[in-house]
């Protein structure tokens, strides 16, 4: 099968700098793809040494080519490590592309590599590709990281929000387009950054005594899925292995879906740490449980430790058995808790940054494509 | 050639003036013929110079530097001291193997038959069955097994999100992604899997998602 590894290495040698061609990214798409890799420049990439490690810093920005007959919508490269951080991968998704058919596109891949000097000098990162989506929700690609599902599902926010933006446009002229713009970037501003760090199996901490706190619930009224109740465990800064039951009040089959899992401090402020996603079976009307034993661990904020005193879940999308999606609409989402906390998706941060840049005008004329 | 280079402690000491002359000269001349070093060199000066910077407008005028710097290097002796006494114990550890202490055990035994004795000559047949049934549920070999203290999970992989990078970690091991050229982004936790952050890159305008996942 594949290997572009070659043309790739030679495009690096030709570019790089700083980097010898030995640790240069082995770029591997499959042969049938309908995206090629036409070069790569590695830039301010460099390779240095940190005490008894290796330090590779690398800036690559990829060119590719579409292929393929149709435009594509979104694609997911999937960067491994595996001599370095063993069963750990990354992965770099872009979203809300229109590209057509023969036109190039860039992907950018900053990343740091850190590993011990034993390790081989010799490639040891490995860029593939996981999915790319087409504009009609077509899907080409191995999926080992689920890209399909999540390409989808960033696809289907994209419909939802250019719809709302061009109602807008079209109900209140520029405008009322520019208040909602104005609004949304006020909000992405005051919402809170969250930095985290998550650990698989028990706890990361002992130091804090552990007590069960209870979910409570955002009802919206047109999920398919209805959260009948939930505990986790917490102690301190720490929240851990939630557990929820929940109820398939639709008349199809759910197969996945995720609950956001909102937590709240001591004082009161709000955000939203995770999705608890479950792979599941419910035909109409059954119940099944959603259990989890991810730890999710909390630095301190503007200088005080962490303390978690509550948590709030609402359903945030469903996947049916037959393929299809359900997310929360505009109005579910204009909820001012979930307004507060719920970022942005994809295409709203894309059309944001087109007013931010280039000013109504442009977003106007981006609306009406 | 590169073993001809000096180390990153002698360049990090010679930015901050902090050799001697004889060694900030043989540096010095180094540096002349090799980029390499002068641009490490005119790293650790701009990091001086941030950290000058950032110190003129935080740190008090009033400090007392000396003293500071004395109860640094103390506290680094006691933390020595400290830690050459527990050395010992780290070395003495070893496994427990189980030991009966046999005093107790004859006083215990004799206790024991005496009192069931005295107990089945007083009690029914069924409660003398129960008891003997009870008797013979105890797990003797956990009494019997050691207790080791459990192994800690030190290959652990651990994932970090914050809104200027991401990261997969383990044993000293990092992979992380980075977005250099955006004003932040937005995390997001996959409890199943993964550790992402959404941004949009400023030159491209391209929305993109970097996210980093544990073995799957």
């Amino acid at each position: 099968m594949r290997s572009k590894a070659g043309i790739a290495l030679l495009a690096g040698s030709l570019c790089g700098g700083l980097l010898a061609g030995g640790v240069l990214p082995k770029i591997d798409f499959p042969k049938d793809s309908p995206v090629s890799f036409i070069g790569a420049d590695y830039g301010e990439s460099n390779e240095s040494a940190r005490g008894g490690a290796m330090l590779l810093d690398l800036h690559a920005a990829l060119s590719l080519r579409n292929s393929s007959q149709r435009r594509i919508r979104g694609i997911t490269l999937i960067v491994t490590a595996q001599d370095v951080t063993p069963g750990g991968k990354g992965s770099v998704t872009v979203t809300s592309l229109d590209v057509g058919p023969a036109e190039t596109f860039p992907v950018r891949i900053d990343l740091r590599l850190l590993r011990p000097l034993q390790v081989g000098a010799s490639s040891p990162l490995l860029v593939g590709l996981d999915g790319v989506l087409f504009d009609d929700l077509g899907f080409y690609g191995p999926d080992k990281l689920n890209s399909k599902r999540a390409l989808t599902l960033c696809e289907w926010e994209a419909r939802r929000d250019r719809r709302y933006f061009k109602q807008l446009l079209s109900e209140g002229g520029p405008e009322k387009l520019q208040r909602e713009v104005v609004a949304s970037i006020a909000r992405e501003a005051d919402r809170p950054n969250v930095e985290v760090q998550m650990v698989r199996s028990g706890r990361a901490t002992n130091f804090e005594p552990e007590k069960q706190v209870r979910f409570a619930f955002l009802n919206l009224p047109d999920a398919p899925i209805e959260p009948l109740d939930g505990m986790a465990k917490i102690a301190g800064n720490e929240a851990r292995a939630p557990r929820l039951d929940v109820r398939n009040r639709s008349d199809r089959a759910v197969r996945y879906m995720e609950i956001g899992w909102i937590l709240q401090d001591r004082q009161g402020r709000e955000f939203l740490a995770g999705e608890v996603p479950a792979q599941l079976n419910l035909g109409p009307g059954q119940k099944g449980p959603i259990l989890n034993d991810t730890a999710l661990r909390f630095p301190p904020r503007d200088g005080q430790p962490f303390a978690i005193e509550g948590m709030t879940g609402y359903v945030s999308n469903v996947e049916f058995a037959d393929g299809t999606v359900w997310i929360p609409t505009r109005t579910d989402l204009a909820d001012p808790r979930l307004q507060k906390i719920v970022g942005p998706s994809a295409e709203e941060q894309r059309l944001l940054q087109i007013y931010r840049k280039r000013g109504l005008k442009a977003l106007v004329s981006e609306l009406q494509k | 050639m590169r073993a001809n280079h000096p180390t990153e402690a002698e360049l990090a000491l010679y930015s901050g003036d902090d050799l001697s002359a004889w060694q900030s000269w043989s540096i010095r001349r180094h540096l002349s013929a090799c980029s390499q070093c002068r641009h490490e060199v005119k790293a650790h000066r701009d990091g001086l110079a941030t950290l000058h910077g950032s110190a003129g407008s935080e740190i008090p005028g009033q400090v007392n530097w000396q003293r500071l710097s004395q109860e640094m290097t103390g506290n680094i002796r006691v933390g020595f001291a400290a830690g050459e006494c527990i050395a010992g114990f780290e070395k003495t550890i070893r496994p427990v193997r189980p030991r009966l202490l046999w005093h107790t055990a004859i006083v215990f035994a004799a206790v024991s038959v005496v009192s069931i004795g005295a107990l089945s000559l007083n009690l029914s047949k069924d409660e003398r069955d129960g008891l003997i049934a009870n008797v013979g549920r105890i797990r003797w070999e956990r009494i019997l097994r050691p207790i080791r203290p459990s192994s800690l999970a030190q290959d652990a992989v651990v994932l970090e999100a914050g809104p200027t990078e991401i990261e997969v970690k383990s044993n000293g091991r990092a992979l992380s992604l980075t977005h250099p050229r955006s004003d932040g982004g937005t995390v997001s936790i996959n409890m199943q899997d993964s550790a992402g952050v959404r941004y949009v890159d400023a030159d491209s305008g391209q929305v993109t998602t970097n996210r980093v996942y544990y073995a799957q």
